[in-house]
């Protein structure tokens, strides 16, 4: 299934014959374990983030994409314009002022949250998307088919798409340092950050330690875990010293977003009733207007 | 079998020992078991540390001298291949946080006896199970970026580091041997810090320093603490005075003064006088009171006025039997040490001295009613 390419996903879709059946169930069976007790997050403390962008260059050399030398990312020029990951950055820091002691600007780093229920995931109609037992949620090239629903639907805007390519472009994104962690390293940008601001763990020691340091420091922190419960928790969460909107967080509900869709998609849409539907209605529409074309013409005549 | 139980004897006073030594340095910290230790009985192999930051922070003080003058942190050595290992003033910083709050500013939460090294507590490793503070490499930059971005808003490696593969590693003097001699100067005190407020009358607050220490015998470390190095090195000016809050502002002082009431006690149109208890009370504070802690005379807490001037408030009525003329610097002769004090002293002031009671051509100081001595005998109480 893994090795499956985009032809023979076509074949086997025609092959198949109901479509929406087949998709439905190849998407829901890529979400496999997905919510392993055991499962590995990172909580990034925004208060300790000093913005030297280490992880930004630490994040293109371990996946192979073109970097500038180390030295060029001391530059906080960059800083004037809030960035957000692209295909060709996975991972950006962003700069916010700090209105009670300018010195110590806030800086938050931005990359895929993986989410536990992942949207992304939930709005790819070919299933490339899988989430795996160790949180990460990981794209597959050869599933692909360049539709793009996955950047609209991630409600955290993240999925990149290489439109410079021509032939083969990729969906470029965050896959939580998929191959290294298996080979039980941490994630490159984990490894590099000087002053750990981000902590690699399991997601429950994580969030643990974070109600520590809030409970600890309660003047430093806001009562809050992002991505504790935002769209039925994340991989990713973050400690703050501001509110999460201050930051540009986006203003998150505690549902996970496929719940709403998949609610309408699995509830109007089961048994092909809208479909069905449709038909019926036009054919009666046709029907109708079958009907008044005769008596008119009987009318003439 | 005979000779195991012989090891075993001979072992025991061994472990006797390790824990006499280990209790003898936590006897001298007066210190509570639970603060540090989770279960009753913590043992050398299972100590049961409870994770930071306990309840009560423990920490140690030493001078500049007794620890190392330079240190090379090369513990994460084998981790990192870009930067080399960062050539430490360790003696130039102890003197520097002196003034903030001594060792405890970087060895927070250290255990009783000896100053512990951070690889003590946070691990080499940064996959690691316990996650409640940072791994080694986090800890270090944590303690020196911290201050080191608020006096330079810079946080570039090289600043500590020198790069491993780059022609700026010769450049890059972090000998040994140099840094051995870098020490920081002694930080001279100013006598007065003029302020120049906003307020049109009274615009000038003088804060007698050399008052507040030697007189008031304020401690340094209740007006400076956790300060950085931009304090003083104001290399980027530290936020305008303006942009603070008038409460802000007065946070130094108000922590001893009452600053809500009778502004011109600090805001004068002109430089304040420094402190001089005669003149500001008509009590002088000779060489019987000078050395005294105000709280001696000054009992109840904040107030200072309404203290009457005469002996008997602080001391009680004296008597010839419960007072020992001898601590005036004069031993009564045999003669006078019998008379009441009032026979010589009138009115309950005893500056003031008579000698006509009895003696018609005789006058205080020129004659003496005993003699003087060198020794005097402080009092008691």
């Amino acid at each position: 299934m893994a090795k499956q390419s985009r032809r023979d996903f076509f074949k086997t879709t025609a092959l198949i014959g109901s479509a929406t059946v087949g998709l439905a169930n190849s998407a829901k069976a890529s979400q496999k374990n997905a919510l392993s007790e055991d499962r590995a997050g990172v909580l990034v403390d925004t208060s300790v983030c000093i913005g030297c962008r280490k992880c930004e260059w630490a994040c293109k050399t371990v996946n192979n994409l073109p970097t500038d030398p180390l030295e060029v990312y001391q530059d906080r020029g960059v800083f004037k314009k809030h960035r957000r990951p692209n295909d060709k950055a996975l991972t950006v820091v962003n700069e916010y002022p700090n209105t009670t002691s300018e010195k110590f600007p806030i800086n938050v780093k931005v990359q895929c949250m993986h989410c536990d229920k992942p949207t992304c995931l939930s709005a790819c109609i070919v299933g490339a998307f899988s989430k795996n037992e160790n949180g990460s949620v990981v794209w597959d090239t050869h599933k692909c088919i360049g539709c793009r629903y996955c950047m609209v639907a991630c409600p955290f805007q993240i999925p990149a798409f290489e439109y410079e390519e021509a032939l083969k472009p990729d969906i470029k994104k965050c896959d939580f340092c998929f191959e290294r962690t298996a080979k039980g390293k941490i994630p490159g940008c984990v490894e590099i950050c000087p002053v750990e601001a981000i902590t690699y763990g399991r997601r429950e020691d994580l969030l643990e330690a974070a109600k520590e340091k809030i409970k600890n420091y309660p003047n430093r922190y806001v009562n809050r875990i992002f991505g504790e419960h935002e769209v039925g928790g994340t991989s990713w969460l973050y400690l703050s010293n501001r509110q999460f909107e201050e930051l540009a967080f986006p203003k998150l509900g505690k549902d996970p977003a496929p719940g709403v869709s998949e609610a309408i998609q699995h509830g109007i849409f089961a048994y092909f009733v809208p479909p069905v539907a449709l038909y019926a209605l036009l054919g009666g529409v046709m029907w109708l207007n079958k009907n008044k074309k005769h008596t008119d013409a009987e009318n003439e005549s | 079998m005979k000779s195991k139980v012989l090891i075993l004897l001979l072992t025991i006073p061994f472990f006797v020992y390790a824990q006499n030594k280990l209790s003898k340095q936590h006897q001298t910290q007066a210190l509570n078991c639970k603060t540090c230790h989770s279960c009753d009985i913590p043992t050398k192999e299972n100590p049961c540390i409870k994770p930071c930051p306990r309840e009560r922070l423990i920490t140690i003080e030493q001078t500049p001298e007794d620890a190392p003058a330079v240190l090379t942190i090369d513990k994460l050595k084998k981790q990192s291949d870009i930067y080399a290992p960062v050539v430490f003033t360790h003696r130039l910083h102890s003197e520097m946080a002196e003034i903030g709050g001594g060792c405890g500013m970087c060895h927070h939460y250290n255990p009783p006896g000896n100053v512990v090294a951070c690889s003590e507590c946070h691990d080499e490793e940064r996959k690691r199970i316990d996650l409640s503070k940072p791994d080694l490499k986090g800890a270090y930059h944590q303690q020196c970026i911290n201050c080191h971005r608020g006096w330079s808003r810079k946080v570039e490696c090289e600043s500590c580091h020198a790069q491993n593969d780059s022609v700026k590693k010769a450049t890059k003097t972090t000998e040994k041997g140099t840094e051995k001699k870098r020490v920081h100067p002694k930080v001279k005190p100013p006598e007065i810090v003029k302020y120049d407020t906003p307020k049109t009358k009274g615009k000038v607050v003088t804060f007698n320093h050399v008052d507040h220490v030697n007189t008031f015998s304020v401690s340094c470390n209740k007006c400076h603490s956790n300060e950085s190095c931009n304090k003083c090195h104001a290399k980027y000016k530290q936020v305008s005075i303006s942009s603070r809050s008038a409460n802000e502002k007065h946070t130094s002082c108000s922590n001893c003064h009452n600053v809500k009431v009778n502004c011109s006690y600090c805001h004068k149109n002109t430089v304040a006088a420094p402190f001089n208890h005669k003149t500001r009370t008509g009590f002088d504070l000779d060489k019987n009171h000078s050395k005294l802690a105000c709280v001696r005379c000054h009992v109840e807490k904040g107030k200072f006025t309404g203290l009457k001037t005469d002996c008997s408030t602080c001391h009680g009525t004296w008597t010839k039997e419960n007072f020992k003329h001898s601590v005036t610097g004069l031993l009564l002769d045999e003669v006078h040490a019998d008379f009441e004090c009032k026979d010589c002293h009138q009115e309950n002031n005893y500056s003031n001295i008579t000698c006509k009671n009895c003696h018609e051509d005789i006058t205080y100081p020129k004659d003496k009613p005993g003699k003087m001595i060198k020794n005097r005998q402080t009092l008691a109480k």
